[in-house]
């Protein structure tokens, strides 16, 4: 039954990750520096040091956005293991593999920095291919890293109605918290359903049956979703919704807020000048 | 006599064309009464209590509420359908679909924003009723953290944010323990006192004598058999048995086992 397992595990792996991952409010209730800053202003932050990241053509200083994004989540009581856990797996290593060739001459000709055979085949890691291969990487694992900074220590509610700051549209906004909220309900219905199916079977299911049944809570969980699409709507007409929902917008900045937000900006602009400097 | 807030005449309505849920409803609800609707399971009480808030519509007779015929075409009158939605709160069967926002505090908000309450009125109004419903603890918790009776109380605050001079509630008590049933029902006792009208669809006849003066009993044929004070019709064991609405409850007295039917007139 090695295989049912496989399916088994693959789903309820994958939706306790994204329970966790979007739904866990334990780091961002922590008292810290990063918790205390206002969304809105906590977001344009980020942003903006993502695009200091993005704009630097060195190394060094991504470096060292990387090392001061790293203090924040200390300052802001992250557990720095499970900081670590969350921003150097998949992407940044997926970025790593995708950035590998550039290290060789075939791709990057330049000085030589290393050189080696592989089966007879000459290689070479150039200079040039280091640093372009180095910068991208740097440049994905900063902002992966400032991404789940972000969303650690700042409620995902909190967080989606913080996205008003780029002028999202209010009816946007809405829908997206209502997906957030129906999509942790029918996480619980699947999780539910799988404890369901094994009390009555026991687990002894082939991979074409587990298949089966897959295809068969995707189905269901399609009817259910239009069902309740139905009655929240219903609800929300019953609450007085006439089309043009209204919301409120509670914010509350500091000159905290707007110091950290100008040393963001003042990063932005190091990074702006050593680029033109560098040029 | 109280005037008639509802009325439905000859009510008839069926889901999808093909699964009638109401066949030949007549029902008047007066201003300030106590109402309950019983049935058992799939006899057409939630379908009353959607129509009765105005969202869906006879398919024949007519539903008269606050002296206007309730069509579509009226509730698309955005100056009646404010007035209609500002006097009529529904509590639904099941909160998950009331509770849509990210965070009670929200949720309880959205109603009165959308009626154009203002910003001031409704802070202090959340703070009011948090404090009556004893939910203040919940306000900035997401609705998905909640029990199902911490959710019934929010689904309730929702809806008296709103102040509504009519409460249509649907199963309030289904699968609450009862600890959270007596808050609940004291909550709409004390609506009632303060001359709100209460309809309740349930079939938990524990409740009925305390939340109704009248209960209307649909039955199977999807239309209203008998209205009558609670007791006359919680006495009626055999109307109730032909109903799905008692059980043989079965329990042992000096080492035999005795059976008698679940009544619910007396507490002990």
């Amino acid at each position: 039954m090695k295989n049912n397992r496989f399916v088994e595990r693959s789903i309820t792996g994958a939706l306790s990750f994204f329970k966790d991952a979007i739904f866990a409010d334990e780091e961002a209730l922590k008292k810290g520096f990063l918790q205390a800053r206002d969304a809105r202003l906590k977001m344009l932050m980020v942003f903006v040091l993502i695009l200091a990241a993005l704009f630097s053509k060195s190394i060094v200083f991504i470096a060292g956005i990387y090392a001061f994004c790293v203090i924040l989540a200390l300052a802001s009581s992250i557990n720095i293991i499970f900081f670590l856990k969350r921003t150097w797996f998949f992407i940044p290593l997926f970025s790593l593999c995708i950035a590998l060739p550039a290290l060789f001459d075939i791709f990057s000709p330049g000085e030589k920095f290393l050189s080696f055979k592989v089966f007879f085949v000459p290689l070479s890691i150039t200079k040039q291919g280091l640093s372009s291969a180095g910068i991208f990487f740097a440049r994905v694992l900063t902002s992966v890293s400032l991404c789940v900074l972000l969303s650690v220590t700042t409620r995902h509610y909190v967080l989606l109605k913080a996205l008003r700051v780029f002028r999202a549209p209010q009816v946007f906004v809405m829908t997206l918290g209502m997906c957030c909220r129906y999509v942790y309900l029918f996480i619980e219905i699947i999780q539910n359903t799988y404890m369901a199916i094994k009390s009555r079977a026991g687990g002894v299911f082939g991979i074409k049956n587990s298949q089966g049944v897959v295809a068969w809570n995707i189905a269901a969980l399609w009817q259910r979703s239009y069902v309740m699409h139905n009655r929240v709507y219903e609800a929300m007409l019953s609450r007085g919704y006439s089309g043009e929902p209204k919301v409120i917008e509670e914010f509350d900045f500091t000159y905290k807020d707007w110091f950290w937000l100008g040393t963001a900006i003042l990063i932005l602009g190091l990074s702006l000048w050593q680029n033109h400097y560098l040029n | 006599m109280a005037k008639p807030l509802f009325e439905l005449k000859d009510v008839y309505f069926s889901y999808m064309g093909k699964f009638p849920a109401l066949c030949g409803v007549n029902l008047t609800i007066e201003e300030g009464a106590k109402v309950c609707v019983i049935g058992a399971n799939g006899t057409g009480k939630s379908t009353i209590l959607n129509m009765l808030d105005g969202l869906i519509f006879a398919g024949s007779g007519s539903m008269k509420a606050f002296d206007r015929n309730i069509t579509s075409g009226v509730m698309s009158e955005p100056g009646f359908s404010r007035v209609f939605r500002k006097s009529v709160g529904f509590v639904f069967q099941n909160p998950d679909a009331q509770l849509f926002c990210p965070s009670v505090k929200e949720d309880i908000m959205f109603g009165p924003l959308q009626l154009g309450v203002q910003l001031d009125k409704i802070k202090k109004g959340v703070d009011i009723i948090a404090n009556r419903l004893k939910i203040n603890n919940l306000l900035n918790r997401q609705p998905h953290q909640l029990s199902i009776g911490e959710k019934k109380k929010v689904s309730i605050a929702c809806v008296m944010a709103v102040e509504p001079d009519v409460f249509l509630l649907d199963e309030p008590t289904a699968g609450l323990d009862p600890a959270t049933t007596r808050d609940i029902i004291d909550i709409l006792l004390e609506e009632n006192m303060a001359g709100k009208t209460i309809v309740t669809a349930t079939h938990d006849m524990h409740i009925v004598g305390e939340i109704s003066d009248i209960a209307h009993v649909l039955g199977r044929n999807k239309k209203i058999i008998r209205s009558a004070v609670p007791d006359e019709i919680l006495l009626d064991c055999e109307f109730l048995k032909d109903n799905n609405l008692v059980h043989v409850h079965r329990h042992m007295h000096d080492g035999r086992i005795h059976a008698h039917p679940h009544l619910h007139t007396e507490h002990h």
